[in-house]
């Protein structure tokens, strides 16, 4: 059990290393390999819940589509000629830390009001779990998402053509 | 002796026994592979241009790799004066860890395998997207310009290849009905998946040459113009790591094609792994013809073919797929 423990904390600390890199961080691309790190250390806590499904799934949207979109962004358009530091000022740092902490309560709220029920026996979700709860009692929230979705892609393209047209 | 072996593998576990002695198998395959594969690269580039390429070191040149490994290995290692140290030194470690990662879950035979995980498609496809990571680190670390062209360039070839990879291993997870390796190979003991799918097979192949960054779709390191792309400042034993990974990943994504399209494993007579590394071998050496035969594409022609093409047939041969299944 000690060696479970263990294990369960080092993931601990290496999700909190990489996200306290990721804010802490003036250089731009350092904080993109905090982010990275944050995320293999969520897949690890899924690998210890024995959900290997769910933390492939972290790598492989997280770290293999998203970071490297961001990664993308940042070369393609990032604050490149202004050194680390120059592009931050303290307002942005008393915004950011109102809506973490705003969010960080009402997580707290929701992880407390949870009723927590230890199950007797460990069981391992499957890959057809998943897919049958996402199908069947999940579908509605399921679909909402993919709207939610659509809504951020044509804001993009919205974005996209509004700076082409000023030029 | 046999007897403290087997207490030893008691006491420690099967489990265990097993990953480390895999992963030291791992490791001869991976540098194996990449020694045979320089030495074939300059054979096959020397017949292809009536040249007879490597002949002096041993029969047929094949200690020529070794001689320039071992000189790789004494060269110094020059770090230039103005990089960004922490992530030029990390980039060449870090290009390892998908390579390594994905070998473990490759089945060369019925048993010859580190560890057979219910979603191993899923882990190959999630370190492979590390390496273009990697290269993004060596890229930006470099401080020099052409480095930090081959990086946005390799970024934005690997998101539009990555898709049309991921819908063409799809078709053939919907036919096995398991993410696991193993189950794939069992699937196809019949008729190989390639004779259901040769579109899928195709879409996967002309992908895997652009995410391996090959011949024709070699932006990232094209030499005419960035004189040698993301790792241009890199020497001795760091730029060798990086052609280690470079040629390692040929080899894996050959043998993903293997596995998934061509029966894996699976053949008469001989033994399985003979097999498996029979038709990786072929596909790799396709890999080699592809490069001295195709001219280098232009990055629009590049971006174009797998956002206007490959992405449509792909998501259309997805469709067709799941439609005939469910008939």
């Amino acid at each position: 059990m000690i060696f479970a423990d263990i294990i369960f904390i080092i993931i601990i600390l290496i999700t909190l290393a990489g996200a306290l890199m990721t804010v802490m961080y003036g250089s731009i691309i350092y904080a993109l390999i905090g982010l990275v790190t944050t995320m293999f250390g969520i897949a690890g806590l899924y690998i210890y819940l024995n959900a290997p499904f769910l933390a492939m799934m972290q790598i492989l949207i997280y770290v293999g589509a998203i970071t490297v979109l961001i990664a993308f962004v940042i070369m393609v358009i990032g604050p490149l000629h202004k050194k680390p530091k120059e592009w931050t000022y303290p307002l942005k740092l008393i915004i950011a830390a109102i809506v973490a902490l705003f969010s960080f309560f009402m997580f707290a709220k929701v992880v407390l009001k949870a009723k927590w029920t230890v199950l007797s026996t460990p069981f391992a979700v499957t890959t057809k779990d998943i897919g049958r709860l996402l199908f069947d009692r999940l579908t509605f929230p399921f679909e909402l998402i993919s709207l939610l979705i659509v809504v951020a892609i044509i804001g993009a393209v919205m974005l996209s053509l509004c700076s082409r047209g000023e030029k | 002796m046999c007897d403290t072996i087997i207490n030893i593998v008691n006491i420690v576990g099967k489990e265990v026994v097993r990953t480390v002695v895999g992963l030291i198998g791992v490791f001869i395959v991976v540098i194996g592979n990449a020694i045979m594969l320089t030495w074939a690269e300059r054979k096959v580039a020397g017949h292809m241009q009536r040249r007879i390429g490597p002949k002096e070191v041993g029969p047929f040149g094949l200690i020529q790799s070794f001689a320039d490994s071992v000189k790789l290995l004494g060269k110094e290692l020059l770090t230039p004066a103005n990089v960004e140290r922490p992530l030029y030194f990390l980039a060449p470690t870090l290009i390892f860890v998908p390579v390594l990662v994905t070998f473990v879950v490759i089945p060369f035979d019925g048993f010859l395998q580190v560890k057979d995980i219910n979603v191993g498609i899923l882990v190959i496809l999630a370190f492979s997207s590390l390496t273009v990571l990697s290269i993004l680190i060596a890229g930006w670390g470099s401080n020099n310009k052409y480095s930090l062209i081959g990086a946005v360039r390799s970024v934005a070839q690997n998101i539009a290849y990555e898709i049309p990879l991921l819908l063409s291993l799809l078709p053939i997870i919907f036919m096995a009905n398991s993410f696991s390796l193993r189950d794939v190979v069992e699937a196809q003991k019949g008729l190989w998946f390639v004779f259901y799918q040769p579109v899928a097979f195709l879409i996967f192949f002309v992908a895997s040459v652009a995410e391996t960054n090959r011949t024709p779709f070699d932006l990232p390191e094209a030499e005419s113009e960035l004189v040698a792309g993301f790792h241009t400042e890199y020497s001795g034993m760091r730029f060798s790591l990086f052609f280690l990974a470079e040629y390692t990943n040929m080899f894996i994504v050959s043998a993903i094609a293997v596995t998934f399209f061509l029966g894996g494993y699976q053949g008469p007579i001989l033994p399985g792994v003979v097999w498996f590394f029979m038709k990786t071998y072929v596909l790799v050496f396709v890999l080699l013809w592809f490069r001295w035969t195709f001219p280098r594409v232009r990055f629009d022609q590049l971006l174009n073919f797998s956002w206007k093409i490959l992405i449509p047939v792909s998501f259309l041969n997805l469709l067709v797929t799941g439609g005939i299944l469910k008939l």
